[in-house]
């Protein structure tokens, strides 16, 4: 274990990182001041495809700015003192036994990965946090480590109760502080909880050929860093190896494989400063200096890198009809195009969910859609005065909304299936929807009809209807329908997301209201 | 409370209280006690006194269950959920009889965590000794034989809630959209599981069901300010009327009889305090009720 200024600063970082990823989560106030979002802000690659995609500036991804321009005046130290992933792997890879490493992945390959991506944000399709490493441990964590970290305490808990019952009480303060501090508060289960972990597992899986092998060879956030690293005016001086002692090559944990520093791959972790054995080894200012090492990439990779990102914004457009009527975004999304320019992917959004209403898409929206939330109703209902989603959103795909705006936002309408609804289908009383419906003046309602049961009887039944001016597609209705399976009621997508109308709700007058 | 005890309680009250056993056989039916007044925390104790005190229905060493309901992330202003005051002077009164513990909890339909919060039940709670405010845990539901039911034959409810001394029911009045309003009857469903919402097809006599198993020795109505429309869940100011009452009784469907003429309605408009009265689970007929003014 290392003790250098850039180890303290890597655990720090990581430590700092998973403190606000738990912290991504409602705990009685109904604002989140800091979460993980912090580090997608300050994060040059979803900042630069999501400033792409947008055209235009997002005043909360300065960070992410700064830090690439920080980069353009030190090179790749946000790769070496702060990405947790980076961290991650430097505190593994030394129990991982080295084999030689892979050739095919030097080179280029980087750069075919990081040229589409941006290049489909110019086309309006923000891809980036597919490959993002922050987004990758993010989701790795958020779909995978911890709901199985919760599942398998509250399974342990629930175990205690089988054998002790009541007596499991004496440790229930012990349980509650794990509860409430670490573990995620709803068990849910996600789709692509395998792919998540997978991609994880093979970055460190990766570690067997070389050290910090994703981050040298694969990495789009380390490629874009290492892009405008090869400007920085601080160098390593001498740039080569020097020629008696060569102990670099194996001190450094990135890029003295060759016999000069590669400075785009250089994370500045100062490790061959510290142990030189001559103490010729320094990081100095020299001045802005064209790198040397030759061209950035071929020409037929720049072109190549373009055109794939062509395909990769148009190609996987194709939308399955049945599955889109039912993709439901997050409150406040308006445009499916905007959601997709700005929408990292990160995860956070289905990570903070009071009740696990968002997952990430497989089916509903193509391929183009992957990983993007979607609102699930019979899963989980948005609930009419959270507004957490919005807030922990990195980039703004989610609004922030205040929470008398965020209500008169629709995410789509509820429509009843007369086939399934039971006051329709069995003429027996129901309105369980009616009873949930969190809009003061109801968007659901009930007709009162006396007809006769399927025996002759004369029954009197409340049979519901939608206000449609009133309905806000938050999907409680569709939650609750105590039908199994299938709901009777269920919310569908509309393009036509304008808000309810202003004073419909708590305060003002008839205003939302069409039919007293 | 065993027979036995409520002898003994019965005989001690003699002793003390000659007026109040005066009272009690001479109306021979149930006895409620209704207080009014703008401060909710006096007029819930002024209420309980009424019909002789918590140290009544509450013995020193017991485990009471506190059912308020607080099914909704509504704040108490808005007629949702039971006012936290009322809730706190009830919990405070069984401890002073000397509670155990007292727990407090209902299976809510919002998220638990803004329920709990909102309603300002967890706030006003928050720090109590022996009171515990935790959330459901599914583990806790077991299947219980209805042995007379006529809709459900068994179901699944909280042990706490089956296995506390004393089960105090202390829900809010207000307006609901199926079953017209939900007093002390309906409050009952914050301890079932299961697919609660499927009772709805026939709730007048799965309520009765439920209540013929989990009896409330104790019966606390807020109506300090109630929804008229718009509920259970209400949310628009404008629906919400300040009636500045509390009743409290041991007869939950005389409570939930009288707490219905405050909404200008007869007792025999609510279908669920008819099933019940049917079954046998109390007194509907207010006229039969001995009505104290606290």
């Amino acid at each position: 274990m290392r003790h250098t200024s850039s180890r303290i600063s890597q655990l720090f970082f990581l430590a700092l990182f998973l403190v606000l990823f738990l912290m991504t989560e409602y705990r009685g106030s109904d604002r989140i001041g800091v979460a993980v979002n912090a580090f997608f802000r300050a994060n040059p690659l979803t900042a630069a495809s999501t400033l792409l995609a947008v055209k235009g500036w997002v005043p909360f991804l300065l960070p992410g700015v700064i830090v690439l321009v920080l980069s353009v005046l030190l090179g790749r130290f946000f790769c070496g003192w702060l990405c947790p992933l980076g961290t991650v792997l430097d505190l593994v890879t030394g129990r991982i036994r080295k084999t030689a490493p892979l050739t095919w992945l030097k080179g280029s390959v980087k750069y075919w990965l990081l040229l589409p991506l941006l290049v489909a944000s110019l086309l309006n399709l923000n891809l980036a946090g597919l490959l993002d490493p922050i987004a990758i441990l993010v989701r790795a964590l958020t779909f995978f480590v911890h709901p199985l970290l919760g599942e398998t305490v509250r399974s342990g808990w629930v175990g205690l109760y089988r054998v002790f019952g009541e007596g499991r009480d004496v440790l229930d303060p012990g349980y509650r502080f794990l509860r409430d501090y670490l573990l995620p508060f709803r068990d849910t289960l996600y789709p692509l909880a395998f792919l998540s972990a997978l991609v994880f597992i093979l970055i460190i899986f990766l570690e067997r050929f070389e050290t910090r092998n994703w981050c040298r060879n694969l990495c789009p956030l380390g490629t874009l860093l290492g892009l405008v690293a090869r400007l920085s005016p601080f160098s390593r001086v001498p740039a080569k190896l020097c020629a008696d002692c060569q102990a670099c090559r194996e001190l450094c944990p990135t890029s003295f494989d060759r016999e000069l520093l590669q400075k785009e791959e250089c994370i500045l972790c100062m490790e061959c400063q510290l142990h030189c054995p001559n103490q010729r080894v320094r990081f100095r200012l020299a001045g802005f200096q064209p790198a040397a090492g030759g061209p950035v990439m071929e020409r037929r990779v720049l072109l190549g890198g373009l055109v794939g990102g062509l395909f990769l914004a148009k190609l996987f457009r194709f939308r399955d009809p049945q599955s889109q009527a039912r993709l439901l975004r997050p409150p406040g999304v308006r445009s499916e195009g905007e959601f997709l320019e700005k929408c990292v992917r990160c995860g956070e959004c289905m990570k903070v969910c009071l009740r696990s209403a968002l997952y990430p898409a497989l089916s509903q929206t193509g391929i183009e859609g992957l990983y993007t939330p979607v609102l699930i109703p019979r899963l989980g209902y948005c609930e009419y005065n959270c507004t957490l989603c919005g807030q922990v959103c990195p980039t703004g795909a989610i609004p922030d909304l205040p929470v008398a705006e965020k209500k008169r936002e629709v995410i789509g309408k509820a429509v009843f299936d007369k086939n399934h609804c039971i006051p329709f289908a069995l003429r027996k009383e129901c309105i369980v929807c009616e009873e949930h419906c969190p809009i003061p003046q109801k968007a659901i309602r009930s007709e009162v009809v006396t007809e006769r049961d399927f025996s002759g009887r004369p029954v009197t039944v409340k049979k519901p209807y939608v206000v449609d001016e009133l309905c806000n597609g938050c999907g409680i209705c569709e939650n609750v329908c105590p039908l199994e399976g299938k709901s009777g009621i269920e919310v569908f997508a509309v393009k036509d997301r304008t808000p309810l109308r202003e004073g419909g709700l708590e305060s003002g007058g008839k205003g939302g209201d069409p039919y007293s | 409370m065993d027979r036995r005890s409520f002898l003994r309680v019965l005989g001690l009250s003699y002793l003390f209280h000659r007026w109040l056993l005066r009272d009690l056989a001479a109306a021979g039916g149930p006895v409620l006690a209704v207080a009014e007044g703008a401060d909710y925390g006096r007029i819930t104790r002024q209420a309980i006194n009424a019909l002789g005190g918590m140290g009544r229905f509450v013995k020193p060493g017991q485990t009471v269950v506190v059912k308020p309901n607080m099914g909704w992330d509504r704040n108490a202003e808005q007629g949702a959920n039971t006012h936290p005051l009322v809730v706190k002077a009830v919990v405070e009164e069984c401890l002073k009889a000397g509670a155990k513990k007292v727990k407090v909890f209902d299976r809510t339909c919002n998220d638990e965590r803004r329920c709990y919060i909102n309603s300002g039940i967890e706030p006003a709670l928050r720090g109590m000794k022996n009171v515990e405010v935790k959330h459901i845990e599914d583990e806790r539901f077991r299947k219980v034989p209805i042995a007379n039911g006529a809709v459900l034959k068994q179901w699944e409810l909280y042990d706490e809630a089956l296995g506390a001394d004393v089960f105090i029911n202390v829900p809010v009045a207000k307006h609901h959209g199926l079953t017209r309003l939900t007093l002390g009857l309906k409050n009952v469903m914050g301890v079932m599981g299961g697919n609660r919402g499927s009772i709805h097809k026939n709730i007048d006599g799965a309520l009765a069901d439920i209540n013929s198993v989990l009896k409330s020795h104790l019966v606390v109505i807020d109506a300090t300010r109630v929804l008229t429309a718009h509920g259970p869940q209400g949310g628009d100011l404008r629906d919400v009327k300040v009636l500045n009452k509390v009743i409290a009784g041991t007869d939950i469907v005389a409570a939930d009889a009288y707490a219905t003429t405050l909404f200008g309605l007869k007792p025999a408009d609510i279908a669920v305090t008819v099933a019940a009265h049917k079954r046998g689970l109390g007194e509907m007929d207010l006229r039969k009720v001995r009505i104290i003014k606290a």
